[in-house]
């Protein structure tokens, strides 16, 4: 299985970042051959909510502390994965219990919306760290 | 970046977001259809046909608005979403209260 484009890309947890991320996200999918819309569609939508969470969480818990994240973008053959890497407080969530709002509710909708763009989407804690792995079949 | 164009017209006012409209640019959104409320204008039009890119806090922002433009006795309407936009008021069952109208002139008058 042969690896195509990487990227990394480390910035701080501000809203701004989104931004960074979605300019960087850009320029990685334009290195990817072959890859279609709807996928592209269904992975920076997720990329996106994820990349919002954790600058969200990072605020509601520890205010803006310098705290920055880290995202590897990476693809091969089968599929497209993202990985965050924080080292803010543990985020606790349970991913098993998110549901989409409803369609009154004015937020909410992040967390349900990424689960269902990708195919498999993985919290957890690693050295001290927290790690969010997010994945899409091609 | 994101801009958003307020034009007025016959029978209300169309915005028209230009770009991402996401967590760093929904309040932008927000803030001009307030606006346009407190100056009287009651059907807010949303043009998205140059919104490339929504997400979880566009759509809040999008569900916020329609929810003052009802509450001031009017409405919002969404016009000419793009494929990414279509696909995630789809996701999110948001088709069912922000249906797409054919054109600006249509969601204007109907």
């Amino acid at each position: 299985m042969s690896e195509h484009a990487h990227r990394v890309v480390e910035v701080p947890a501000t809203i701004e970042s989104i931004d960074v991320v979605q300019a960087e996200f850009d320029a990685w999918w334009n290195e990817l051959d072959d890859a279609k819309l709807e996928t592209r569609f269904a992975f920076e939508i997720a990329v996106v909510e994820i990349a919002t969470n954790i600058v969200e969480h990072t605020h509601r818990v520890e205010g803006s502390a310098g705290r920055r994240f880290q995202l590897t973008l990476s693809a091969d053959d089968e599929a497209v994965t993202a990985v965050f890497s924080d080292n803010g407080m543990p985020a606790d969530i349970d991913l098993s219990t998110v549901t989409m709002a409803d369609v009154d509710d004015e937020s909410g909708r992040g967390l349900a919306l990424a689960i269902t763009a990708l195919d498999s989407l993985d919290y957890g804690r690693e050295n001290g760290r927290n790690i969010w792995t997010l994945v899409c079949r091609r | 970046m994101t801009s958003i164009d307020v034009r007025e017209a016959d029978g209300g006012v169309v915005l028209a977001p230009t770009g991402r409209l996401t967590v760093v640019t929904a309040p932008q959104l927000r803030n001009a259809v307030a606006e346009r409320i407190a100056a009287g204008d009651r059907i807010i039009v949303v043009d998205l046909s140059s919104t490339e890119f929504v997400d979880s806090s566009g759509l809040g922002a999008l569900v916020s608005c329609l929810k003052s433009a009802r509450q001031a006795g009017g409405d919002l309407r969404i016009v000419a979403p793009t494929e990414q936009v279509s696909m995630v008021l789809r996701m999110t069952n948001l088709d069912r209260i922000l249906q797409p109208r054919a054109s600006v002139a249509d969601a204007l008058q109907s």
